[in-house]
């Protein structure tokens, strides 16, 4: 494949004792759908969050559209990175998360033209069209003035797709993003996530417990356990014809459990 | 009775010598309570040790030697304060160490998810501090601020100390002229509790409209 977007080579992860990501290499290409599954504790979650800078390395090496995102080149010496470099490498970053996570204070359109207009340095007007767009295409046009307080669970999970889509990121990242939700309220956050896999080129990673969902979603399907990936490749292949002992008796407990996939 | 309209005046100019206190102390004390609640907070061990140990040393001294030590030692360094000057420095340092904790409790207080909600929209630690955490731990600090405020008030009577002619030191004066204890004290009483309610009524006011939306979060 060419250059790929996400280069992880050896990544380690550890809390205190306990290793959470055990020498992972993972290369993602642009535009690329990715579905990380696998049981609870697996490590899915954390390389996520690393990705998103919300968590540090422990060990090896990751290069985001071409740049490490945890060195920086210095003298010609690499050194660890500083606030600056990870400001700037969050750009092609964004990220959608399980309690969404949305600035209580702020209403749903003040939400969502926040960052662009401290960040970028979007005008008001600017950002508040393109937040209104996007309030539009998730079908929460009527609720820009609403606070979040006033929103049921599906209807804040696309205020915070809207908010990571405001900063146009190269890549997005969605933990466990209808885990929260009540049942009934799933689907109309995965049918807005649907539609961004078809109609965009955004790298998309998904950690899911929806297995239904990653199987329309994903390009490919990841399945972790124990910090290491045990096993990967399209959806058909992973959720059919699983080669791994482990992948299988995941799937078992997970069509036990009432679940499609 | 013509005397008491006199007593009554003398003890109302002292009642305005408490409310600039209370107004300047407060002042003070709320630009101190950010200052060191944020350096308690820093990156930085040095603004962190130096934010601690003024919080530490102010609370744990009293007022009382405060206020000689700002009013009788500081001008032997060569810093003369006048009365009203020191005595706002001592309520204002005094009552601000307690706001210190109140700032960095609040702050605190405010769920990881929003710092990392920050994180993932790339803003700065300052702009992050400034339009998502301080904003929600506002809310949290104004009852205690409140209380705070109040303990203020009722700490500027020991700038009659300093002679420093406030609402506690005419009721005295008051008082040894004309032998008369019950009337001045009876006024000075209900002066204190009006101040006091007056200031808890703002303050509730001021905390309905910051937290206006907020309902449902907390």
């Amino acid at each position: 494949m060419d250059q790929p977007i996400i280069r992880i080579r050896d990544l380690q992860k550890s809390f205190g004792r306990l290793t959470v990501i055990d020498g992972l290499d993972l290369d993602i290409a642009k535009g690329e759908k990715l579905a990380l599954i696998g049981p609870s504790g697996s490590g899915k979650t954390t390389i996520l969050r690393i990705l998103m800078t919300l968590e540090d390395i422990s060990g090896g090496r990751i290069e985001v559209c071409g740049e490490p995102l945890f060195h920086m080149s210095r003298n010609g010496t690499e050194e660890p990175a500083n606030d600056a470099h990870l400001h700037r490498m969050r750009r092609h970053i964004g990220m959608v998360f399980q309690h969404f996570n949305l600035f209580p204070h702020k209403t749903v359109l003040q939400n969502i033209t926040l960052a662009p207009v401290l960040t970028q340095g979007a005008t008001r007007a600017d950002a508040d069209r393109r937040g209104r767009d996007l309030l539009d295409m998730v079908g929460l046009a009527d609720k820009a003035d609403h606070m979040p307080s006033q929103l049921s669970g599906g209807q804040k999970q696309r205020v915070a797709i809207a908010r990571a889509l405001a900063l146009q990121p190269q890549i997005m990242l969605f933990d466990e993003v209808t885990s929260a939700l009540d049942p009934e309220l799933v689907e109309e956050v995965l049918e807005v996530m649907h539609r961004l896999a078809r109609e965009t080129d955004m790298t998309m990673l998904l950690v899911t417990h929806e297995m239904g969902f990653a199987h329309d979603f994903a390009d490919r399907v990841l399945f972790f356990d124990k910090g290491r990936i045990v096993e990967q490749g399209p959806p058909d292949q992973i959720f059919t014809a699983p080669q791994e002992d482990r992948t299988k008796s995941f799937l078992r407990k997970i069509i036990a459990a009432g679940q499609r996939v | 009775m013509g005397d008491w309209a006199g007593y009554l005046t003398l003890i109302l100019g002292g009642a305005w010598v408490t409310v600039k206190l209370t107004i300047l102390g407060s002042a003070l004390a709320l630009v101190v309570a950010f200052v060191a609640g944020l350096g308690r907070l820093s990156r930085r061990a040095a603004l962190r040790w130096t934010a601690t140990a003024y919080i530490e040393f102010f609370r744990g001294t009293s007022i009382f030697v405060q206020l000689f030590w700002i009013y009788f030692v500081l001008p032997l360094t060569g810093v003369q304060l006048s009365p009203l000057q020191a005595g706002v420095m001592a309520l204002g340092l005094n009552v601000g160490a307690y706001g210190a904790e109140v700032v960095r409790g609040a702050i605190l207080a405010v769920p990881r998810d929003q710092y990392e909600a920050c994180t993932a929209v790339n803003l700065t630690r300052f702009q992050r501090m400034r339009h998502v955490i301080l904003p929600q731990a506002l809310p949290l600090m104004l009852p205690t601020f409140g209380n705070n405020a109040i303990e203020l008030l009722k700490a500027t009577s020991v700038v009659s100390l300093i002679s420093l002619a406030d609402m506690t030191f005419q009721a005295q004066v008051v008082r040894s002229q004309t032998g008369n204890t019950l009337i001045p004290f009876a006024m000075i009483l209900l002066i204190y509790f009006a101040l006091s309610s007056i200031i808890s009524f703002a303050i509730r006011r001021y905390e309905r409209r910051v937290t206006r939306g907020l309902d449902g979060v907390r």
